[in-house]
């Protein structure tokens, strides 16, 4: 051990050899969960304990301990510094409600509209024939295309007087004069978007799950002379089904967090506000709140574990019904 | 676009209409395409996907072209036709001499590759563990990555973004020596831990697929423990190990809320490429068809990422990532 780094590494690594495959474990977990700790449980268990204390309006402070009044003024709507209403103009509904609401059509629509498009793209990259991988390349581009850029192409594709969709969707009756000021349009908007680059993601985890299918099956199906829609029927789907459900599982929580693209398409907040859009709102709005923030923060991850708790309940049954479980 | 299967269909059309006379052939020639068809539906099949897959490609590519086609036009141009009515690839330049774009670009860069060799690196340890080894506390450790994913990025935001302004002190017990908002350590940290469970799932199913046999031959040949995980598992899991690291990439390079909200808006205070495209607007002017084009560079590295690695991305993901 004496001298030069080459010493010290050798005493590591004897030092390691000799530990408990147990002790061994924890060593290597150590980096990791460290890292974790600062930057994800630390925070996670901070923003829970700021969620019950009182918001102080200026010098970025908490107030008091106040424990659940910020749910109870979030859940009934008394919060007096809370953004002023931003879709219902006569206030009437609870500024809460409208978030929550807005979050879960959009996830609703959105993964829906993931699923069927991302199993077509799936089907279309798993067939074989010439040219196949440029297309799956363009069928992934999407997928890794920022998201201020995904922004900025839909705010190009629809901008009033500029976007090329904007005027036949305003002849047709479907789009106001101002589609990203409009709450029904931007919506529209926004979700399309948001299928339009995640499709491609659902069709790379559906794709997987098609190539994890045995192929022996689809054998024995030809020799019994299934027909291509029995194929699907009772070899495809009910195999691919728990795939299907994990990638739900991902872009459900991706959607019920939905931020970045309702800013990135200059739509904004007050426009389509969804609930990570009330956490910014409560933070860098006209006063920093910051209990009230984490108690939105919170309540979001509350939403996001009520999903999964269904989603497993959809997977566990599968897995049931195979006789996995 | 070609399929195999439609030379065979070709040629049989061809054998078709050199029996009947002219007039049948035209009379019944959608009828002999309906016989056709039912009697191959393989080749109706065939048809069907290249049509779907003409619609389902054109769906995916018209915004990128969109964003081509408003580079294109001259600036303030309304009403943008559907087709260029010039090429002019100056703007590309333009781009670069409008607002110091190459070091916005630099900066999202060095984002997504300090953060994916940092979360291979480290996630790799973890993986290991996970994988190859039996532990205590294992269940609930891995169940407590899990549930990490569970919170909106925003929940993590609030309190490391009064950490990094030194309003309040980290883990409760110290205050960061210097204000980190705005510095790169700014976005690397929190994206590395948020990008961090995934990597460990992906990893650790691959490194626990790899036989014992083989980690044990290393070591028998006098490997260090620590070796093995380098010189042997993460070898030979090689694609598992690019999948990790490309998703990373992708999420980082791709990410908006961290890197949006914790940087400052000029390249020099390290402004993601998110700040580089809103720098075409100012006061008074927006020049859209430098945002369309910056956005358009932007895309490049990533594009060439896809290109190189979409067979490692799903070959990856077939092979492992989803069996957890």
């Amino acid at each position: 051990m004496s001298g030069g780094s080459d010493g010290v590494l050798t005493g590591l690594a004897t030092w390691t050899e000799n530990l408990s495959e147990q002790a061994y474990a924890y060593l290597l977990l150590v980096p990791a969960f460290l890292v974790l700790l600062l930057f994800a449980f630390w925070p996670l268990a901070s923003a829970i304990r700021m969620s019950f204390f009182a918001d102080v309006l200026t010098g970025g402070q908490l107030g008091e301990f106040s424990g659940i009044t910020n749910y109870v003024q979030l859940l009934t709507n008394t919060n007096a510094l809370a953004p002023a209403a931003f879709v219902d103009p006569s206030f009437q509904t609870p500024i809460l409600e409208q978030a929550l609401f807005m979050t879960i059509l959009f996830a609703v629509l959105s993964v829906t509209g993931e699923t069927l498009l991302g199993f077509l793209y799936a089907m279309l990259m798993k067939a074989e024939y010439k040219g196949r991988r440029l297309v799956r390349l363009l069928i992934i581009l999407p997928w890794a295309i920022p998201i201020v850029i995904q922004g900025m192409i839909f705010f190009l594709l629809f901008r009033p007087g500029y976007g090329l969709l904007t005027e036949p969707l305003q002849q047709l009756g479907i789009f106001s004069n101002l589609p990203l000021n409009t709450t029904f349009d931007s919506f529209v908007i926004v979700t399309v978007a948001d299928i339009w680059k995640t499709s491609a993601f659902m069709a790379l985890l559906i794709l997987a799950g098609l190539e994890s299918v045995n192929q022996d099956l689809y054998e024995v199906a030809d020799v019994m002379g299934a027909s291509r829609w029995q194929r699907f029927r009772y070899i495809t789907f009910p195999l691919v089904f728990p795939v299907l459900m994990v990638a739900m599982l991902f872009r459900t929580m991706g959607a019920l967090r939905v931020y970045g693209i309702i800013e990135s398409t200059t739509v904004g907040c007050s426009t389509v506000p969804s609930m990570t859009c009330l956490v910014t709102q409560f933070m860098f709005g006209s006063a920093t709140l910051y209990g009230s923030a984490a108690a939105v923060s919170v309540l979001i991850a509350i939403v996001v574990g009520l999903f999964i708790m269904v989603y497993l309940g959809f997977i566990r049954r599968s897995n049931q019904s195979l006789g996995l479980a | 676009m070609s399929i195999d299967a439609r030379n065979h269909d070709d040629a049989e059309t061809f054998d078709g209409s050199g029996d009947g006379t002219g007039d049948e052939e035209n009379k019944s020639r959608i009828a002999r395409w309906a016989d056709d068809w039912i009697q191959n539906p393989e080749k109706a099949y065939a048809v069907m996907l290249v049509f779907l897959g003409g619609v389902l490609l054109t769906t995916s590519l018209f915004p990128l072209y969109w964003l081509f086609n408003v580079s294109m036009a001259p600036p303030g141009q309304t009403d943008i036709p559907l087709l260029p009515t010039t090429i002019d690839l100056s703007v590309f330049i333009q781009v670069f001499q409008q607002v110091p774009f190459a070091r916005f670009m630099f900066n999202s860069l060095f984002y997504a590759f300090t953060v994916t060799v940092f979360v291979l690196l480290v996630g790799s340890l973890a993986g290991y563990a996970f994988g190859r080894l039996e532990f205590r506390g294992k269940t609930p450790l891995l169940f407590s990555l899990l549930v990490l994913s569970f919170f909106p990025p925003a929940t993590l935001f609030i309190p490391l973004f009064r950490a990094f302004n030194q309003q309040v002190p980290m883990l409760g017990l110290f205050t960061l020596p210097v204000e980190i908002y705005g510095t790169p350590g700014a976005v690397v940290t929190p994206l590395s831990a948020f990008t961090m469970p995934l990597a460990i799932f992906i990893l650790t199913t691959f490194y626990g697929q790899i036989p014992d046999g083989l980690e044990d031959a290393a070591r028998v040949e006098g490997t260090t423990r620590l070796g093995a995980l380098f010189r042997v598992i993460m070898p030979l899991s090689a694609p598992g190990v690019a999948t990790a690291g490309i998703l990373t990439f992708i999420t980082v390079y791709t990410e908006f809320f961290f890197s949006f909200l914790m940087t400052g808006n000029s390249a020099a205070e390290w402004a993601p490429v998110v700040d580089g495209v809103i720098a075409f607007q100012t006061q008074y002017t927006v020049r859209y068809d430098l945002q369309a084009a910056a956005s358009l560079i932007a895309i490049v590295p990533v594009a060439i990422l896809v290109v190189v690695a979409q067979d490692k991305i799903i070959s990856g993901l077939t092979q492992g990532a989803l069996k957890e």
